[in-house]
């Protein structure tokens, strides 16, 4: 009798605790890492604002470059309230968003930080360089963003790797299937953001989107 | 009897006021404190902020934690207990600092953080901070550079409970793991200390003789590394440095040293001792908390130029 009561107990226990069980999904690599830093995952968060937000930001922000870079030149702020931005306070220089069209004079594609000079007004002149990566200095499209901001994050890691996650998306996204091969020559169409480089050196412009034609 | 004992009590209670007003006499006192003075960076600060403090007006009390998060709560303990109208802090650990933070905020001293940030915000009034990532990859680029893409190197790390040790390794590495001939065959804390790095140098050195490059998390330890290299007679090593101490300007000029990173430590203290004095005379704080100052590289085209954690122009 008692062995039949304990299983009777048993299989009444099964049954009441079956409906309480949950199916849990495996988390995939990329859950598993926001998990353990606690939520944060900066690729997940750009690859979410990139097509609703930081395309749509930039289109609508910038401006021709020779026309945005010579008005920094003439009236920093006036160019800064056109198509500037930076943290409120602390020391950062100017973001600027802008759009470049023009031909490729030269292609540094030997360093890993390789880039593309392009010549906007026709002299045959390289007049910005576009980052091509893989490796990506800086953290300009971030930079550009006034929807984004320091204070939100929990430190400066998180911040930095906020910032370095739109790097690695544009160049997952469009400049490692980008051909290194002839492209001086070629037509260059670039949106993107760079920060006001210090007097008498070249631009330094990080695409967001990139084009390269015939 | 009534009469005396009111006249003892409006004596007594004028005394009081007296002496309850007298300091206002005096005046106010700003609290400086950082880690050790025996690394010129925090030495810099420290006198940046006094100076400040002094033209505006202020007294001040000069105080080191010697990176000892207890220590730095007794001398909160001791700045709350002097008056201080506002504390200039540059912290022992950015999650150990918090507590000490607000504590200083609930006995009414607002806090001005400088060089480290704090894992919070709402608790000082201002986190005025180097973008250490910024300035790392700065570093990393030319040290990159120098060593034509490739090599072994060693990095020197800095002190673990700081945050800016982990977010510079960071920066260095989010640069030198993008190139795939760069090997990093060794890599130690030596905790921020000169005598640290030449003896992880030593060591690291007889175990690696094949290395190319050392980066180190801060001038000190570089100093330490450079020391132990020359010392092994490996003058051919390449060295970069981050903080832009005349220490390092000075062995970048006769080429031992390659290139370091400058925080503008001097700059930072001086705007976070006018922060506080426009907080205590007008309840105001900056628009935002945390503010990133950012780095300068340094190498032999500008170091003539670096003088005390400041750029001449």
């Amino acid at each position: 009798m008692p062995n039949f009561r304990a299983a009777a107990a048993i299989s009444l226990a099964i049954t009441l605790v079956l409906p309480g069980c949950k199916i849990i999904k495996t988390p995939t690599a990329e859950e598993a890492a926001a998990e353990a830093s606690g939520g944060f995952a900066p690729d997940k968060q750009v690859a979410d604002l990139w097509d609703s937000k930081v395309i749509p930001f930039l289109q609508q922000r910038a401006g021709i470059f020779q026309e945005v870079f010579a008005l920094s030149k003439s009236d920093l702020d006036a160019a800064a309230a056109r198509y500037g931005h930076k943290e409120k306070d602390g020391t950062a220089p100017w973001t600027f968003a802008a759009k470049v069209s023009g031909t490729i004079v030269k292609a540094e594609t030997k360093s890993r930080a390789a880039y593309l000079e392009a010549d906007v007004d026709g002299d045959g002149k390289g007049d910005v360089r576009i980052q091509i990566g893989p490796v990506i200095k800086g953290t300009a499209i971030r930079d550009s963003l006034d929807f984004v901001n320091f204070n939100e994050f929990k430190n400066q890691i998180q911040w930095a790797e906020f910032g370095k996650a739109f790097n690695t998306h544009v160049y997952g996204l469009t400049l490692e299937k980008l051909s290194r091969e002839g492209l001086e020559g070629k037509k260059v169409e670039a949106l993107g953001a760079y920060p006001l480089p210090p007097t008498g050196q070249p631009a330094l412009l990080t695409p967001a989107t990139l084009t390269i034609g015939g | 009897m009534k009469l005396t004992r009111r006249l003892t009590l409006a004596a007594f209670a004028g005394t009081l006021a007296l002496g309850v007003a007298m300091p206002a006499f005096a005046a106010d006192l700003i609290a400086i404190i950082t880690p050790s003075h025996d690394n010129p960076f925090f030495k810099a600060e420290a006198v940046g902020a006094e100076a400040k403090a002094k033209e505006l007006g202020y007294e001040t009390l000069v105080l080191v934690h010697d990176d000892d998060a207890n220590k730095q709560s007794q001398l909160i303990d001791t700045a709350i207990g002097r008056g201080a109208k506002a504390i200039i802090l540059d912290n022992a650990g950015s999650e150990a600092s918090i507590a000490a933070v607000q504590k200083a905020k609930d006995a009414g001293v607002p806090s001005f953080l400088i060089d480290r940030e704090i894992n919070a915000t709402g608790v000082a009034v201002s986190q005025i901070v180097s973008n250490n990532y910024q300035g790392a990859q700065l570093g990393a680029e030319e040290f990159v550079k120098l060593m034509g893409e490739s090599g072994n190197y060693v990095e020197l790390l800095g002190r673990e409970a700081d945050l800016n040790a982990g977010i510079r390794s960071k920066g260095y590495h989010d640069i030198i793991d993008e190139y795939p001939e760069m090997k990093m065959v060794a890599q130690q804390s030596a905790n921020w200390s000169q005598t640290e790095g030449y003896s992880k140098m030593e060591t690291i050195l007889q175990a690696n003789p094949d290395i190319k490059g050392v980066i180190s998390g801060n001038d000190t330890m570089a100093m330490g590394a450079i020391a132990a290299l020359q010392a092994a007679g490996r003058k051919d090593v390449i060295v970069v440095g981050f903080d832009g101490s005349n220490d390092v300007r000075d062995s970048i000029k006769s080429g031992g040293i390659k290139a370091t990173v400058l925080q503008p430590a001097y700059a930072q203290a001086q705007m976070a001792v006018e922060q506080a004095d426009t907080y205590i005379k007008t309840g105001k704080g900056p628009a935002e908390e945390k503010q990133l100052m950012d780095c300068v590289l340094i190498n032999a085209d500008n170091a003539a130029k670096l003088e005390t954690f400041a750029l001449k122009d």
